[in-house]
Protein backbone atom coordinates (compact mmCIF):
# COMPACT_ATOMS: atom_id res chain seq x y z
CA UNK A 1 0.00 0.00 0.00
CA UNK A 2 1.56 3.61 -1.27
CA UNK A 3 0.97 6.43 1.33
CA UNK A 4 0.37 9.89 0.40
CA UNK A 5 3.88 10.95 1.70
CA UNK A 6 5.37 8.93 -0.85
CA UNK A 7 6.29 11.50 -4.05
CA UNK A 8 3.65 10.60 -6.88
CA UNK A 9 4.38 12.93 -9.87
CA UNK A 10 2.54 12.58 -13.37
CA UNK A 11 5.93 11.28 -15.32
CA UNK A 12 5.32 8.41 -12.91
CA UNK A 13 2.71 7.15 -14.84
CA UNK A 14 4.24 8.24 -18.33
CA UNK A 15 7.35 6.25 -17.11
CA UNK A 16 5.11 3.00 -16.48
CA UNK A 17 2.91 3.22 -19.10
CA UNK A 18 6.33 3.35 -21.40
CA UNK A 19 7.84 0.29 -18.88
CA UNK A 20 4.62 -1.26 -19.82
CA UNK A 21 4.51 -0.69 -23.49
CA UNK A 22 8.25 -1.87 -24.03
CA UNK A 23 8.10 -5.37 -21.82
CA UNK A 24 4.30 -6.18 -24.25
CA UNK A 25 6.17 -5.50 -27.32
CA UNK A 26 9.04 -8.12 -26.29
CA UNK A 27 6.77 -10.46 -25.07
CA UNK A 28 7.33 -10.03 -21.04
CA UNK A 29 3.45 -10.23 -20.58
CA UNK A 30 3.97 -10.21 -17.02
CA UNK A 31 6.41 -7.42 -16.62
CA UNK A 32 4.27 -5.47 -19.02
CA UNK A 33 1.09 -6.60 -16.25
CA UNK A 34 3.28 -5.04 -12.92
CA UNK A 35 3.83 -2.36 -15.03
CA UNK A 36 0.07 -1.84 -15.97
CA UNK A 37 -0.80 -1.96 -12.26
CA UNK A 38 1.66 0.20 -10.81
CA UNK A 39 -0.31 3.00 -13.37
CA UNK A 40 -3.13 2.54 -12.31
CA UNK A 41 -1.86 3.16 -8.56
CA UNK A 42 -0.39 6.11 -9.76
CA UNK A 43 -3.81 7.43 -11.56
CA UNK A 44 -5.25 6.39 -7.70
CA UNK A 45 -2.54 8.55 -5.71
CA UNK A 46 -3.47 11.34 -8.36
CA UNK A 47 -7.20 11.12 -8.42
CA UNK A 48 -6.96 10.81 -4.09
CA UNK A 49 -4.88 14.01 -4.45
CA UNK A 50 -7.80 15.77 -6.13
CA UNK A 51 -10.58 15.01 -4.36
CA UNK A 52 -8.63 16.11 -1.31
CA UNK A 53 -8.59 19.39 -2.69
CA UNK A 54 -12.22 19.38 -3.72
CA UNK A 55 -13.30 18.28 0.14
CA UNK A 56 -14.62 21.28 2.24
CA UNK A 57 -11.84 22.75 4.83
CA UNK A 58 -14.30 22.87 7.10
CA UNK A 59 -17.08 20.87 8.98
CA UNK A 60 -19.41 22.82 10.85
CA UNK A 61 -16.79 24.67 12.95
CA UNK A 62 -14.08 22.28 13.09
CA UNK A 63 -11.07 22.73 10.64
CA UNK A 64 -9.61 20.21 8.33
CA UNK A 65 -6.70 19.02 9.58
CA UNK A 66 -4.12 18.56 6.45
CA UNK A 67 -1.57 17.37 7.59
CA UNK A 68 -3.36 13.87 8.34
CA UNK A 69 -4.56 13.48 4.85
CA UNK A 70 -4.22 10.33 3.40
CA UNK A 71 -4.53 8.80 0.03
CA UNK A 72 -3.86 4.76 -0.80
CA UNK A 73 -3.77 2.78 -3.40
CA UNK A 74 -4.15 -0.73 -3.88
CA UNK A 75 -5.05 -2.73 -7.10
CA UNK A 76 -7.31 -5.58 -6.34
CA UNK A 77 -10.08 -6.00 -3.64
CA UNK A 78 -9.28 -2.84 -1.42
CA UNK A 79 -9.00 -0.37 -3.79
CA UNK A 80 -7.81 3.21 -3.42
CA UNK A 81 -9.16 5.85 -0.40
CA UNK A 82 -8.36 8.98 0.69
CA UNK A 83 -8.81 10.42 4.28
CA UNK A 84 -9.30 13.75 5.86
CA UNK A 85 -9.87 14.24 9.12
CA UNK A 86 -11.57 17.09 10.59
CA UNK A 87 -11.35 18.93 14.21
CA UNK A 88 -9.74 16.66 17.34
CA UNK A 89 -12.96 14.85 17.92
CA UNK A 90 -12.48 11.87 14.78
CA UNK A 91 -15.04 14.09 12.53
CA UNK A 92 -13.63 12.46 9.41
CA UNK A 93 -14.32 11.72 5.61
CA UNK A 94 -13.34 8.62 3.89
CA UNK A 95 -13.70 7.81 0.60
CA UNK A 96 -12.93 4.19 -0.61
CA UNK A 97 -13.25 4.06 -4.21
CA UNK A 98 -12.89 1.28 -7.23
CA UNK A 99 -13.06 -1.86 -4.92
CA UNK A 100 -15.06 -4.81 -5.75
CA UNK A 101 -15.83 -5.41 -1.75
CA UNK A 102 -17.15 -1.59 -1.93
CA UNK A 103 -19.78 -3.02 -5.13
CA UNK A 104 -20.96 -6.18 -2.86
CA UNK A 105 -21.53 -3.51 -0.06
CA UNK A 106 -23.20 -0.87 -1.72
CA UNK A 107 -25.85 -3.83 -3.12
CA UNK A 108 -26.18 -4.71 0.48
CA UNK A 109 -26.81 -0.46 1.09
CA UNK A 110 -29.35 -0.32 -1.29
CA UNK A 111 -31.61 -3.76 0.44
CA UNK A 112 -33.75 -2.46 2.95
CA UNK A 113 -34.75 -6.04 4.49
CA UNK A 114 -30.54 -6.66 4.62
CA UNK A 115 -30.28 -3.45 7.06
CA UNK A 116 -29.27 -1.55 4.34
CA UNK A 117 -31.42 2.01 3.12
CA UNK A 118 -34.57 1.38 5.98
CA UNK A 119 -35.76 3.62 8.93
CA UNK A 120 -35.30 2.71 12.03
CA UNK A 121 -34.09 4.18 15.28
CA UNK A 122 -31.19 4.94 14.81
CA UNK A 123 -30.70 5.11 10.56
CA UNK A 124 -32.97 7.03 8.09
CA UNK A 125 -32.43 7.12 4.37
CA UNK A 126 -31.54 10.93 3.27
CA UNK A 127 -30.40 12.49 0.02
CA UNK A 128 -27.66 14.28 -0.49
CA UNK A 129 -27.44 16.38 -3.66
CA UNK A 130 -29.97 13.88 -5.25
CA UNK A 131 -28.04 10.75 -3.74
CA UNK A 132 -29.40 8.08 -1.40
CA UNK A 133 -27.28 8.10 1.49
CA UNK A 134 -28.07 6.43 4.71
CA UNK A 135 -27.61 8.26 7.89
CA UNK A 136 -26.62 6.65 11.58
CA UNK A 137 -26.92 7.63 14.58
CA UNK A 138 -24.07 6.13 16.60
CA UNK A 139 -24.95 7.60 19.84
CA UNK A 140 -23.76 10.22 22.01
CA UNK A 141 -19.81 12.06 22.80
CA UNK A 142 -18.76 12.69 25.84
CA UNK A 143 -20.87 15.79 26.33
CA UNK A 144 -24.15 14.28 25.56
CA UNK A 145 -23.43 15.29 21.88
CA UNK A 146 -24.76 13.07 19.39
CA UNK A 147 -22.16 11.37 16.89
CA UNK A 148 -23.83 10.71 13.12
CA UNK A 149 -21.70 8.32 10.49
CA UNK A 150 -23.35 9.22 6.77
CA UNK A 151 -22.74 6.58 4.45
CA UNK A 152 -22.92 8.03 0.15
CA UNK A 153 -22.54 5.09 -2.13
CA UNK A 154 -22.05 4.99 -5.50
CA UNK A 155 -20.76 2.23 -7.90
CA UNK A 156 -17.90 1.08 -7.13
CA UNK A 157 -17.26 3.72 -4.32
CA UNK A 158 -18.27 4.82 -0.74
CA UNK A 159 -18.29 7.91 0.81
CA UNK A 160 -18.27 7.93 4.44
CA UNK A 161 -18.80 11.01 6.61
CA UNK A 162 -18.30 10.91 10.27
CA UNK A 163 -19.22 13.92 11.79
CA UNK A 164 -19.27 13.99 16.17
CA UNK A 165 -20.21 16.24 18.36
CA UNK A 166 -22.97 18.04 16.31
CA UNK A 167 -26.45 17.43 15.17
CA UNK A 168 -28.54 16.41 12.10
CA UNK A 169 -28.54 19.65 10.30
CA UNK A 170 -25.10 20.40 10.69
CA UNK A 171 -23.87 17.10 9.46
CA UNK A 172 -26.39 17.67 6.39
CA UNK A 173 -25.78 20.97 5.87
CA UNK A 174 -21.93 19.63 6.47
CA UNK A 175 -22.59 16.81 3.57
CA UNK A 176 -24.17 19.11 1.10
CA UNK A 177 -21.23 21.04 0.62
CA UNK A 178 -18.96 18.41 -0.32
CA UNK A 179 -18.96 18.76 -4.01
CA UNK A 180 -20.26 15.05 -4.87
CA UNK A 181 -20.77 14.85 -8.39
CA UNK A 182 -17.15 16.73 -9.38
CA UNK A 183 -15.53 14.14 -6.54
CA UNK A 184 -17.73 11.06 -8.58
CA UNK A 185 -16.65 12.01 -11.97
CA UNK A 186 -13.15 11.51 -10.75
CA UNK A 187 -13.18 8.34 -8.51
CA UNK A 188 -15.73 6.14 -10.77
CA UNK B 1 -60.45 -5.44 13.45
CA UNK B 2 -60.33 -5.06 9.93
CA UNK B 3 -56.87 -4.35 10.08
CA UNK B 4 -55.98 -6.75 12.51
CA UNK B 5 -57.52 -9.42 10.16
CA UNK B 6 -55.87 -7.79 6.80
CA UNK B 7 -52.08 -8.06 8.50
CA UNK B 8 -53.58 -11.39 9.01
CA UNK B 9 -53.92 -12.16 5.41
CA UNK B 10 -50.68 -10.36 4.96
CA UNK B 11 -48.82 -12.76 7.20
CA UNK B 12 -50.30 -15.47 6.14
CA UNK B 13 -49.76 -14.87 2.15
CA UNK B 14 -46.07 -14.48 3.13
CA UNK B 15 -45.71 -17.49 5.40
CA UNK B 16 -46.72 -20.16 2.70
CA UNK B 17 -44.38 -21.62 -0.17
CA UNK B 18 -43.43 -19.90 -3.27
CA UNK B 19 -45.89 -21.91 -5.81
CA UNK B 20 -48.57 -22.00 -3.69
CA UNK B 21 -48.12 -17.90 -3.52
CA UNK B 22 -47.85 -17.96 -7.01
CA UNK B 23 -51.40 -19.42 -7.59
CA UNK B 24 -53.02 -18.02 -5.06
CA UNK B 25 -51.94 -14.71 -6.42
CA UNK B 26 -53.33 -16.01 -9.81
CA UNK B 27 -56.89 -17.20 -8.34
CA UNK B 28 -57.02 -13.80 -6.56
CA UNK B 29 -56.34 -11.55 -9.84
CA UNK B 30 -58.55 -13.94 -11.52
CA UNK B 31 -61.45 -13.39 -8.68
CA UNK B 32 -60.78 -9.23 -8.68
CA UNK B 33 -61.27 -9.13 -12.47
CA UNK B 34 -64.29 -11.09 -12.36
CA UNK B 35 -65.55 -9.03 -9.93
CA UNK B 36 -64.80 -5.82 -11.94
CA UNK B 37 -65.97 -7.48 -15.01
CA UNK B 38 -69.33 -7.79 -13.18
CA UNK B 39 -69.43 -4.37 -12.05
CA UNK B 40 -68.64 -2.84 -15.71
CA UNK B 41 -71.05 -5.23 -17.00
CA UNK B 42 -73.70 -3.86 -14.70
CA UNK B 43 -72.63 0.09 -15.56
CA UNK B 44 -72.37 -0.33 -19.42
CA UNK B 45 -74.95 -3.28 -20.12
CA UNK B 46 -72.26 -4.68 -22.51
CA UNK B 47 -71.20 -8.19 -21.40
CA UNK B 48 -68.12 -9.37 -20.97
CA UNK B 49 -68.28 -12.16 -23.91
CA UNK B 50 -69.33 -9.70 -26.64
CA UNK B 51 -66.08 -7.36 -25.37
CA UNK B 52 -63.92 -10.50 -25.77
CA UNK B 53 -65.01 -11.42 -28.99
CA UNK B 54 -64.35 -7.81 -30.17
CA UNK B 55 -61.15 -7.73 -28.87
CA UNK B 56 -59.36 -10.95 -28.93
CA UNK B 57 -56.23 -9.78 -28.04
CA UNK B 58 -57.12 -9.15 -25.16
CA UNK B 59 -57.48 -12.64 -23.34
CA UNK B 60 -53.95 -13.23 -24.81
CA UNK B 61 -52.14 -10.39 -23.30
CA UNK B 62 -54.29 -11.28 -20.43
CA UNK B 63 -52.44 -15.07 -20.52
CA UNK B 64 -49.16 -13.50 -20.77
CA UNK B 65 -48.99 -11.28 -18.02
CA UNK B 66 -50.31 -14.06 -15.68
CA UNK B 67 -47.52 -16.59 -15.99
CA UNK B 68 -47.28 -18.15 -19.72
CA UNK B 69 -44.39 -15.80 -20.68
CA UNK B 70 -42.40 -16.28 -24.11
CA UNK B 71 -39.91 -18.59 -23.85
CA UNK B 72 -36.65 -18.27 -26.01
CA UNK B 73 -36.63 -20.34 -28.78
CA UNK B 74 -33.06 -19.46 -29.87
CA UNK B 75 -30.78 -16.42 -31.18
CA UNK B 76 -27.18 -16.22 -32.83
CA UNK B 77 -26.01 -15.55 -29.27
CA UNK B 78 -22.99 -13.07 -28.22
CA UNK B 79 -20.32 -12.32 -30.94
CA UNK B 80 -16.92 -13.72 -30.12
CA UNK B 81 -15.33 -10.14 -29.15
CA UNK B 82 -11.13 -10.15 -29.14
CA UNK B 83 -9.93 -9.62 -26.08
CA UNK B 84 -9.06 -5.71 -25.78
CA UNK B 85 -6.46 -4.10 -27.92
CA UNK B 86 -3.46 -3.86 -25.20
CA UNK B 87 -1.30 -1.19 -27.59
CA UNK B 88 -4.30 1.16 -28.19
CA UNK B 89 -5.67 0.90 -24.54
CA UNK B 90 -2.11 1.88 -23.41
CA UNK B 91 -1.88 4.71 -26.10
CA UNK B 92 -5.52 6.24 -25.01
CA UNK B 93 -4.18 5.85 -21.94
CA UNK B 94 -1.79 8.11 -22.23
CA UNK B 95 -4.14 10.38 -23.72
CA UNK B 96 -6.54 10.58 -21.20
CA UNK B 97 -4.38 10.89 -18.56
CA UNK B 98 -2.71 14.16 -20.35
CA UNK B 99 -6.05 15.79 -20.95
CA UNK B 100 -6.53 15.18 -17.01
CA UNK B 101 -9.29 12.34 -17.29
CA UNK B 102 -8.00 10.16 -15.09
CA UNK B 103 -11.40 8.07 -14.93
CA UNK B 104 -10.83 7.13 -18.47
CA UNK B 105 -7.24 6.64 -17.86
CA UNK B 106 -8.29 4.12 -15.44
CA UNK B 107 -10.39 2.59 -17.65
CA UNK B 108 -8.11 2.29 -20.73
CA UNK B 109 -4.91 1.01 -17.95
CA UNK B 110 -7.73 -1.67 -16.67
CA UNK B 111 -8.54 -2.15 -20.38
CA UNK B 112 -5.06 -3.15 -21.53
CA UNK B 113 -4.67 -5.26 -17.98
CA UNK B 114 -7.65 -7.52 -19.22
CA UNK B 115 -6.27 -7.86 -22.98
CA UNK B 116 -2.59 -8.79 -21.15
CA UNK B 117 -3.93 -11.40 -18.81
CA UNK B 118 -6.57 -12.71 -21.70
CA UNK B 119 -3.14 -12.55 -23.60
CA UNK B 120 -1.22 -14.72 -20.70
CA UNK B 121 -3.81 -17.23 -19.96
CA UNK B 122 -4.43 -18.40 -23.32
CA UNK B 123 -0.38 -18.47 -24.12
CA UNK B 124 -0.34 -20.79 -20.73
CA UNK B 125 -2.99 -23.06 -21.82
CA UNK B 126 -1.04 -23.70 -25.05
CA UNK B 127 1.73 -24.49 -23.12
CA UNK B 128 -0.13 -27.15 -20.88
CA UNK B 129 0.55 -30.75 -21.64
CA UNK B 130 -2.03 -32.45 -24.46
CA UNK B 131 -2.38 -35.81 -22.69
CA UNK B 132 -2.73 -36.39 -18.67
CA UNK B 133 -2.73 -39.93 -16.88
CA UNK B 134 -4.24 -41.07 -20.35
CA UNK B 135 -6.89 -38.36 -20.32
CA UNK B 136 -7.04 -36.29 -23.32
CA UNK B 137 -7.58 -32.42 -23.18
CA UNK B 138 -10.69 -30.81 -24.20
CA UNK B 139 -10.45 -27.45 -25.43
CA UNK B 140 -14.36 -26.94 -25.67
CA UNK B 141 -13.96 -26.47 -21.71
CA UNK B 142 -11.12 -24.21 -22.00
CA UNK B 143 -11.34 -20.74 -19.89
CA UNK B 144 -9.43 -17.85 -19.42
CA UNK B 145 -11.64 -15.49 -17.34
CA UNK B 146 -10.26 -12.09 -16.49
CA UNK B 147 -11.67 -9.68 -13.91
CA UNK B 148 -11.19 -5.27 -14.71
CA UNK B 149 -10.18 -5.52 -10.81
CA UNK B 150 -6.38 -6.02 -11.96
CA UNK B 151 -4.38 -8.86 -10.98
CA UNK B 152 -6.87 -10.79 -8.49
CA UNK B 153 -9.84 -13.16 -9.51
CA UNK B 154 -7.64 -14.44 -13.08
CA UNK B 155 -8.46 -18.28 -13.80
CA UNK B 156 -7.22 -20.34 -15.97
CA UNK B 157 -9.01 -23.73 -16.56
CA UNK B 158 -8.23 -26.82 -18.48
CA UNK B 159 -10.20 -30.24 -18.44
CA UNK B 160 -8.64 -33.25 -19.10
CA UNK B 161 -11.33 -36.23 -19.60
CA UNK B 162 -11.65 -40.30 -21.01
CA UNK B 163 -15.16 -38.73 -22.06
CA UNK B 164 -16.65 -41.91 -19.67
CA UNK B 165 -16.55 -41.19 -15.86
CA UNK B 166 -12.78 -39.95 -15.37
CA UNK B 167 -11.92 -36.17 -15.50
CA UNK B 168 -9.24 -34.19 -14.41
CA UNK B 169 -9.43 -30.37 -14.01
CA UNK B 170 -7.04 -27.69 -13.65
CA UNK B 171 -7.24 -24.40 -12.49
CA UNK B 172 -4.34 -21.71 -12.46
CA UNK B 173 -5.26 -19.11 -10.55
CA UNK B 174 -4.11 -16.04 -9.15
CA UNK B 175 -5.88 -14.72 -5.74
CA UNK B 176 -4.45 -13.09 -3.43
CA UNK B 177 -7.31 -13.78 -0.89
CA UNK B 178 -7.56 -17.54 -1.49
CA UNK B 179 -4.24 -18.33 -1.74
CA UNK B 180 -3.01 -16.63 1.44
CA UNK B 181 -5.82 -18.59 3.09
CA UNK B 182 -3.60 -22.29 1.83
CA UNK B 183 -0.35 -20.54 3.09
CA UNK B 184 -2.14 -20.21 6.43
CA UNK B 185 -2.67 -23.58 6.84
CA UNK B 186 0.75 -24.96 5.63
CA UNK B 187 1.74 -22.72 9.42
CA UNK B 188 -0.58 -24.87 11.29
CA UNK B 189 0.78 -28.34 10.18
CA UNK B 190 -0.39 -30.10 13.75
CA UNK B 191 -4.07 -29.65 12.77
CA UNK B 192 -3.52 -30.73 9.50
CA UNK B 193 -1.90 -34.76 11.07
CA UNK B 194 -3.76 -34.63 14.20
CA UNK B 195 -6.72 -35.89 13.06
CA UNK B 196 -4.46 -39.44 11.77
CA UNK B 197 -7.07 -42.04 11.85
CA UNK B 198 -9.48 -40.78 9.11
CA UNK B 199 -6.76 -38.67 7.73
CA UNK B 200 -8.21 -36.97 4.38
CA UNK B 201 -6.26 -33.84 4.63
CA UNK B 202 -2.53 -34.18 3.77
CA UNK B 203 0.69 -32.46 3.25
CA UNK B 204 2.76 -33.38 -0.10
CA UNK B 205 5.30 -31.85 -2.28
CA UNK B 206 4.78 -31.23 -5.77
CA UNK B 207 8.05 -30.88 -8.06
CA UNK B 208 9.56 -29.21 -4.38
CA UNK B 209 6.51 -26.94 -4.00
CA UNK B 210 4.26 -27.36 -1.09
CA UNK B 211 0.88 -28.43 -1.25
CA UNK B 212 -2.42 -30.03 0.41
CA UNK B 213 -4.15 -32.79 -0.98
CA UNK B 214 -7.34 -33.81 -0.07
CA UNK B 215 -9.96 -36.83 -0.66
CA UNK B 216 -13.75 -36.47 0.03
CA UNK B 217 -15.45 -39.55 -1.66
CA UNK B 218 -18.62 -36.94 -3.57
CA UNK B 219 -15.87 -34.82 -5.07
CA UNK B 220 -12.65 -36.94 -5.51
CA UNK B 221 -9.21 -35.53 -4.91
CA UNK B 222 -7.93 -32.45 -4.73
CA UNK B 223 -4.50 -31.06 -5.20
CA UNK B 224 -3.71 -27.56 -3.88
CA UNK B 225 -0.07 -25.93 -4.80
CA UNK B 226 0.53 -22.06 -4.06
CA UNK B 227 2.53 -20.74 -6.21
CA UNK B 228 5.20 -17.74 -5.97
CA UNK B 229 3.10 -15.37 -3.86
CA UNK B 230 -0.11 -14.82 -4.82
CA UNK B 231 -0.76 -17.50 -7.62
CA UNK B 232 -2.50 -21.39 -7.52
CA UNK B 233 -2.80 -24.20 -9.29
CA UNK B 234 -5.80 -26.52 -8.32
CA UNK B 235 -6.07 -30.08 -9.55
CA UNK B 236 -9.49 -31.84 -9.32
CA UNK B 237 -9.39 -35.36 -10.16
CA UNK B 238 -13.05 -37.15 -10.26
CA UNK B 239 -12.53 -41.23 -10.14
CA UNK B 240 -8.77 -41.61 -9.79
CA UNK B 241 -7.76 -44.87 -8.51
CA UNK B 242 -5.34 -43.17 -5.79
CA UNK B 243 -3.25 -40.76 -4.30
CA UNK B 244 -0.53 -42.01 -6.45
CA UNK B 245 -2.48 -41.51 -9.94
CA UNK B 246 -3.01 -37.63 -8.51
CA UNK B 247 0.51 -36.88 -7.98
CA UNK B 248 1.74 -38.61 -11.08
CA UNK B 249 -0.85 -36.37 -13.12
CA UNK B 250 -0.14 -33.59 -11.51
CA UNK B 251 3.41 -33.76 -12.38
CA UNK B 252 2.86 -33.87 -15.93
CA UNK B 253 2.60 -30.53 -15.33
CA UNK B 254 5.94 -28.02 -14.67
CA UNK B 255 5.04 -25.99 -11.97
CA UNK B 256 7.98 -23.58 -13.05
CA UNK B 257 6.71 -22.89 -16.50
CA UNK B 258 3.52 -21.50 -14.59
CA UNK B 259 5.26 -19.94 -12.34
CA UNK B 260 7.57 -18.39 -15.25
CA UNK B 261 4.38 -17.03 -17.39
CA UNK B 262 2.88 -15.54 -13.75
CA UNK B 263 6.21 -13.58 -12.74
CA UNK B 264 5.90 -15.39 -10.15
CA UNK B 265 9.28 -16.35 -8.02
Amino acid sequence: MLFYGITVQAQDFAKQIADAKSSYSSGKLADAHFSLEQAIQEIDMIVGKEVLKLLPQKMNDMDAVTNDDQVSANVGFVGATVHRGYGNTGSQVEIISNSPLISSLNAFLNMPLMGGLMRNSTTKVVKIQGYKSRLEKQGDNENGKPNYQLQIPFKSALITVTANGMDESAVLSFANNIPLDKIAALIQ
Amino acid sequence: MKRIVFLLGIGFLFSIPQITHGQLLKKLKEKANNAVNKAVENKTGVSNETKSANNTSEPQSQTNSSGNKPVNKGGAGLKNTAPPDVNAAMDNAGKSFSAKDYSDARYEVQQALMGIEIQLGRELLKSLPDVVDGLQKDTTEDKVVSTQWGWNNMTIQRVYSDKKDKQLTVTIGNNMLYSGLVNAYFGNAYAVQANSQDQNVKQVKVQGNKAIISYEDSKGYSLIVPVGQSSMVVWECINFANEDEVMAAANAFKIDDIKKSLGEK
